[in-house]
């Protein structure tokens, strides 16, 4: 089982790569194949078990850009073919159409996804989540992150959210779905190690998405016990969602 | 209009020191952040030293700042500073407030300005340091400061160009700040430490800042600080005006060569961070005229601030307090590389929750899994206790770190932390407290004095 990280010399902040390295100890017997800006992606002779790649600078979505704009057909391709992606935080954008900051355009995007990122110059924007992710169970499994930005998303993801925010922003102030979902295809606003404090979707994910019979969460116990604690904070309303 | 609203900023700032001074208040920022509310421009129009130097940079410009104020005094040169406020527009503000008398005219020919570099829009606008140290951009408050890279951006776009910088040249973040600005380098040469690849979770320089291929370090220190070169468009770190060589941690001692010839000044602290300090507060004084057998004497007769580490020794135990920034993950590194590394036993007590955030959300604990809890993963750490709001996050990094279970203790409570000490003799006890906590943790320090007289002497 191969697991592409995509640019980790640039896509790196907020702790994104435990996403990763959490899967790693979960799955020992995966392969983590790290594609630099100048390498060719395994995914263009390859379908990994899984393509991730997490929040950069806003120089490194250029770059990041740059870097996969020649393999645009191949990454729709195997959106379509059911490949697996996780993208977190603002690598989201990258697929998008344009990208603009200050109301100016900065540069196109892949152009995958019907959406556009629209960000300020300084301003950020933090909160925390909580939302509900449809695994298809009895109960939406409850989702817990954080968000820490320079802007949102536009475009309609009323049928393709990946997450149903409870507290925090949705795509963008007005929307209450959280990141897009198109076949196995997940990507997020949410920035930091979404798997380590999501155990029960992480579970989910690899046994669902990526075929792991019974899957075994790394450190369930803690896993469990930091997101039962999360969960509860984040859900009390007495608990700022705003930084 | 705007001079008569200056004014009545002044003086009313004026008064309130008057009032802090009475009613026995700190109130460090109070008298700018009535200036500032009055006047908005205030920094503007206040009437300013003639010659200002800035010190900004994420970690360490405090320490910088308190040196060479320090050596500034044993020198006999009066000079403003903004040591007993914050580097904010605020604090700075304050501190000009203080230097002017009521009728708005300066009182000091220098200041020396500690300047938080995510300031920079509100501060640049209104006066330009002479000259401005930055000692290095590395990851800070995910939610502030975002990014490096997004800094040295926001400081490019605001320093006036007539400041002349003074840069470390081991860190490619900060030199690419403000390029057409004039500028001098400060860095150290080589140092039996080195090493050729990161082994930190945070490297923001990893690609060339001109063609983006992979860089290589011919001597890496820690993160993205050390000399790197790109093999393939030649790309490499400036040659420094002020280089450290020999660095002797046993000696103590550092020497510095300049355009004048080499010259040994004294360490402080052998810690490597804080030989940055010293080799970039040697060359502030260098650039300003001082000889280096002055800088020498006066470095003789400082001490570094003990705020933020110190150590006492409890009969047969060290209990050491070690500030460590909330939310910052290479400042939480930089503090873990240099305690592990340290000789004999040890137990540690981590309490670096952010508690100014519990009280309205909760922490964004992003910043833990930048942090190189994996430098804690040593045989002689023989205990680690994690304890308040994050115990339960702390625990399991802890795990993630491959720590094994039996050197982690859960305590909910900080001042219950002290009981989970297994107290072996000899040993040395850290307590990593954030700037939230300060107070707390000499409360905890007190509660292991207490421990050490009742278990720890039997």
């Amino acid at each position: 089982m191969k697991i592409e990280v995509l640019f980790p010399e640039i896509c790196n902040l907020y702790g994104d790569l435990f996403n990763v390295n959490y899967l790693k100890d979960c799955l020992p017997e995966a392969e983590i194949v790290n594609t630099s800006l100048s390498d060719e992606p395994l995914f263009v002779t390859e379908k990994p078990a899984l393509i991730y790649m997490g929040t950069t600078t806003e120089r490194g979505q250029e770059l990041a850009i740059e870097a996969l704009s020649k393999y645009k057909d191949r990454l729709q391709q195997c959106i379509d073919e059911n490949v697996n992606f996780l993208i977190t935080g603002n690598a989201m954008e990258i697929f998008f159409e344009e990208i603009f900051e200050a109301g100016e355009k900065v540069c196109d995007g892949l152009g995958i996804l019907p959406f556009v990122a629209k960000r300020e110059k300084r301003n950020r924007f933090n909160s925390l989540y909580v939302g509900d992710f449809d695994a298809g169970l009895e109960e939406p499994l409850k989702i817990v992150g954080f968000k820490s930005l320079f802007g949102f998303a536009y475009g309609d993801n009323s049928n393709c959210a990946l997450f149903e925010t409870l507290r925090g922003d949705g795509l963008n102030k007005d929307v209450k779905g959280e990141g897009i979902r198109i076949n196995h295809f997940f990507a997020t606003h949410i920035t930091g190690p979404l798997l380590v404090l999501n155990p029960t979707f992480t579970k989910w994910y690899m046994e669902e998405m990526m075929g792991v019979e019974n899957a075994a969460l790394a450190f369930e116990d803690a896993a469990m016990d930091a997101y039962n604690l999360r969960v509860a904070e984040y859900t009390d309303p007495g608990t700022g969602i705003y930084y | 209009m705007e001079k008569l609203r200056y004014y009545i900023a002044l003086w009313a700032a004026k008064l309130s020191i008057v009032a802090l001074k009475i009613t026995k208040r700190n109130g460090t920022n109070f008298p700018g952040v009535v200036a500032l509310k009055i006047c908005p421009k205030f920094l503007k129009y206040v009437d300013k030293p003639k010659k200002i130097i800035g010190v900004t940079g994420t970690n360490g410009k405090t320490t910088v700042c308190n040196l060479a104020i320090d050596m500034f005094k044993a020198d006999g040169t009066v000079i403003l500073d903004n040591s007993m406020g914050s580097n904010i527009n605020s604090g700075i503000s304050t501190s000009f407030i203080k230097g002017v008398n009521l009728f708005g005219k300066c009182k000091y020919e220098q200041a020396l300005i500690e300047i938080d570099e995510r300031s920079a829009p509100v501060l640049f606008p209104y006066f330009a340091p002479d000259l401005l140290v930055i000692n290095n951009l590395t990851r800070d408050s995910i939610m502030r400061n975002a990014h490096p890279e997004f800094i040295g951006r926001l400081l490019t776009e605001e320093l006036p160009k007539t400041t002349k910088l003074l840069i470390n040249a081991d860190d490619l973040i900060a030199v690419g700040i403000a390029p057409e600005n004039e500028r001098k380098y400060f860095g150290i040469h080589r140092m039996d430490t080195d090493v050729k690849e990161c082994i930190n979770l945070i490297n923001d320089m990893q690609i060339c800042p001109k063609c983006n291929s992979i860089l290589e370090y011919e001597a890496l220190r820690y993160h993205h600080i050390g000399k790197a070169v790109c093999s393939s468009c030649g790309f490499k770190s400036p040659a420094c005006d002020y280089e450290a060589f020999d660095v002797d941690t046993d000696k103590m001692t550092v020497t510095i060569k300049d355009a004048e010839g080499p010259y040994t000044y004294r360490l402080l602290n052998d810690s490597v961070f804080n030989i940055y300090n010293v080799v970039s507060v040697v060359s502030l004084f260098r650039e300003l005229g001082y000889s280096q057998e002055r800088i020498a004497e006066l470095l003789g007769k400082i001490e570094i601030v003990k705020s933020r580490f110190s150590e006492e020794e409890v009969g047969h135990y060290t209990i050491v307090r070690q500030m460590s920034k909330d939310k910052n993950a290479l400042g939480a590194s930089r503090a873990f590389d240099y305690v592990s590394g340290r000789p004999g036993d040890k137990e540690l007590i981590l309490m670096m929750n952010c508690l100014g955030d519990t009280h309205h959300w909760s922490e964004n604990v992003c910043w833990l899994y930048d942090a190189d809890f994996e430098l804690l993963n040593k045989e002689n750490i023989k205990n680690i206790i994690v304890t308040g709001p994050r115990a339960k996050d702390y625990y399991l990094r802890l795990k993630l770190a491959g720590v094994a279970d039996e050197k982690i203790s859960f305590v909910e409570k900080e001042l219950d932390a002290p009981k989970a000490l297994k107290l072996q003799k000899d040993e040395s006890i850290y307590v990593f407290y954030g700037t939230d906590s300060i107070v707390l943790a000499n409360r905890v320090i007190d509660n292991v004095k207490k421990e050490i007289a009742e278990r720890g002497e039997k």
